[in-house]
């Protein structure tokens, strides 16, 4: 085989710079490279100052030394240094990265390229040598390397341009359980699932990343023992300074902790999204109840009172007074089945519909209930600043207003005349508006404070005081409902005052 | 014999309101006749005039309907809305809802479909007749009757 590379004598052209001189001195002043000539066989002819440099030998020490001086005696006794010759002498030219030693013994990493060098007639008289000190660059190399393999959170590893694994960190063996020797040199497609391979994923990863750089994405992988692991994966494609692919790196994360948490968060949000939508169906279906019992269930009541009414009315003169007095208790019984049948759709609609808050001029408010009461508002002593308003349903502040206020004119001594008062106050702070409605009444004992805004609680008989127990759980509700406090201060004798607190929108 | 007073048509399928609605309109002493639909099907047949109250002299429009909206088989909703999609001049029929549903969705979509009002179910007799001795002035008395024919 000719060679493919050969200096014929160390003769430049014959031109203005080319001279023998100029060549010479153009060595000897290189100081990055040593550039020395061996004779044929390996001892060392010429010498330069980058030689020296890198070397340590000055050119009186080493010209006629065997060139086998500065390799590690391992390598001497393995016949590197001839072996290297020969190639040389073979093929015109070697090349190689190896350890090499300083006259003080020191290695350091080299760069070798040994040229064959012929005379004028083709004849091989002895060899050139150029050599670099790279230990710097192995060194940095060498850190960089072992930072990859020592980490051991992400599998680091690179493949070739067919997708064989070139290399593998301490991560990789960490996460996929192979140890390096085990999987070198195989295709990383290995890691995939069955379905991924056969839908042909690892092409596609390599394929993106040589056209765009870069591939990440997210999905199952294998272990050695067959368990599977969800991964971030970026593959990234490297390319020598030409532009030519040579390969890729693939840095593997195991998120399974983050996909599980994940998918636990996704599992929850699905529940709960069940459960409100059948929280809406059981709702939807108590209003198709509710508004049945409003329909159906008051339909008899009407008919009970209606006819009794029309029975005194159309048949007074055939009843004594006794059955009088029983067509009176059907029409009162029929009346309060009625209002209870009213109030409990009531609470329960105010439990479910949702309440759209807006702001509500107060003493508007307080005047609606009156009017729906039909009370006379003089028979009452309001004091509210008329620009109040607070943030509230119109219709239940109203209901809730006008609860507390008969509640106010029904419960009051048997001798004496209910007095009422209500007014307005803004509380410190200035974010809630206090309405308070005290009245001159029978009073309540504090044991009883919490219990009379429950449903059906009552303290009294319906002879004394009538009424169905729902008014102060609809007050209670309501005020729950719309964010705000309720409250009441009382002591038997004493009268009562009931309050509500709600925010403050403002003196409108 | 041939009434020539308005008649109100009134469709209610509850036989106890139906006669308390009709004893009100006695108690009131009404001059209005006041002829009872039980059913969302028969009220339909009524206006359109088939079998069997094919015979408008017998059973003439009216001048105002008053509609109950709880039904059976066709509702008062249905009856409302086939009304109002008429194009023969029966559309123009005043119709007054009175129900016991105060039920705001209800009352909404009574006025959507093209109720002229609506009245719910008073708790009394007094307030029932009071409640209709008001609808007759109003109605019967005070409204101007659209003429029913195509024109």
């Amino acid at each position: 085989m000719a060679p493919r590379y050969s200096i014929t004598a160390l003769r430049p052209p014959e031109s203005a710079l080319g001279s023998d001189r100029v060549f010479r001195y153009l060595v000897e002043s290189v100081r990055d490279y040593a550039i020395f000539l061996l004779d044929p066989k390996g001892h060392v002819a010429t010498w330069n100052p980058g030689a020296e440099r890198i070397k340590q030998y000055t050119a009186g020490e080493i010209i006629g030394k065997h060139f086998s001086i500065f390799y590690p005696t391992a390598d001497r006794d393995n016949g590197k240094p001839e072996m290297e010759l020969t190639v040389a002498t073979q093929t015109g030219r070697f090349e190689d990265e190896g350890w090499r030693l300083r006259k003080d013994g020191t290695r350091f990493w080299a760069n070798v390229i040994i040229i064959r060098v012929n005379d004028e007639d083709g004849n091989q008289i002895g060899f050139g040598k150029i050599t670099r000190d790279l230990t710097d660059r192995r060194l940095a190399e060498q850190r960089l390397r072992l930072l990859i393999e020592s980490v051991e959170d992400y599998a680091i590893y690179s493949l070739d341009t067919n997708g064989n694994i070139t290399s593998w960190n301490l991560g990789a063996e960490r996460i996929k359980g192979y140890t390096a020797n085990e999987i070198i040199g195989r295709h990383f497609s290995q890691f995939y699932t069955r379905e991924d391979v056969a839908a042909g994923l690892p092409e596609h990863a390599l394929e993106i990343a040589s056209r765009e750089g870069h591939y990440e994405r997210e999905g199952w992988r294998v272990r050695k023992d067959g368990s599977k692991f969800w991964s971030n994966v970026v593959v990234t494609a490297i390319r020598d300074d030409e532009g030519s692919l040579v390969g890729f790196s693939k840095v593997t994360r195991d998120i399974t902790d983050r996909k599980n948490l994940i998918d636990q968060l996704n599992q929850h949000a699905r529940e709960l999204e069940l459960q409100i939508a059948e929280r809406e169906q059981t709702n939807l279906e108590l209003e198709a109840f509710s508004y049945s019992v409003s329909h159906d269930l008051r339909a008899p009541l009407r008919a009970i009172g209606g006819f009794s009414d029309a029975l005194k009315e159309d048949y007074a003169e055939k009843l004594d007074q006794t059955g009088i007095g029983y067509v009176n208790e059907i029409i009162a019984a029929a009346g309060r089945m009625n209002q209870l049948v009213q109030d409990l759709l009531d609470y329960s609609r105010l439990g479910r519909a949702a309440l759209g808050l807006q702001t509500v001029n107060v003493s508007q408010a307080v005047a609606k209930s009156l009017q729906q009461l039909g009370e006379d508002p003089a028979s009452i002593a309001i004091e509210i600043d008329t620009r109040y308003a607070v943030l509230a349903h119109e219709a239940t502040l109203v209901q809730v207003i006008s609860n507390l206020i008969s509640n106010a004119i029904k419960f009051h001594e048997k001798n004496a005349e209910p007095q009422v008062r209500i007014w307005g106050a803004v509380q410190p702070g200035g974010n809630t508006m206090r309405l308070s409605v005290r009245d001159n009444g029978i009073g309540i004992a504090a044991q009883h404070h919490e219990r009379i805004f429950q449903v059906f609680e009552r303290l009294h008989d319906r002879e004394s005081f009538p009424g169905t127990g729902i008014g102060l759980a609809i007050v209670k509700r309501a005020i729950h409902r719309m964010d705000g406090a309720y409250g009441l201060e009382s002591a038997v004798g004493q009268g009562s005052t009931f309050w509500i607190e709600l925010p403050l929108y403002g003196r409108k | 014999m041939i009434s020539t007073e308005p008649l109100i048509l009134l469709v209610e399928d509850d036989p106890a309101d139906a006669r308390l609605i009709q004893r009100a309109f006695e108690k009131a002493a009404l001059g209005a006749r006041v002829t009872r639909i039980p059913n969302g099907d028969d009220a339909v047949a009524y206006l359109a005039g088939h079998e069997p109250f094919d015979n408008r002299t017998s059973y003439p429009l009216p001048a105002v309907i008053l509609l109950d909206i709880k039904l059976p088989r066709r509702s008062g909703f249905e009856v409302l809305s086939w009304l109002r999609s008429r194009r023969d001049g029966l559309q123009r029929i005043p119709v007054v809802m009175l129900t016991s549903s105060r039920h705001n969705v209800d009352v909404n979509r009574a006025y959507d479909l093209g109720a002229n009002s609506y009245l719910t179910k008073p708790d009394t007799n007094e307030q029932l007749t009071k409640m209709l001795s008001t609808f007759d002035q109003y109605w019967m008395a005070y409204n101007e009757h659209p003429s029913l024919g195509v024109s």
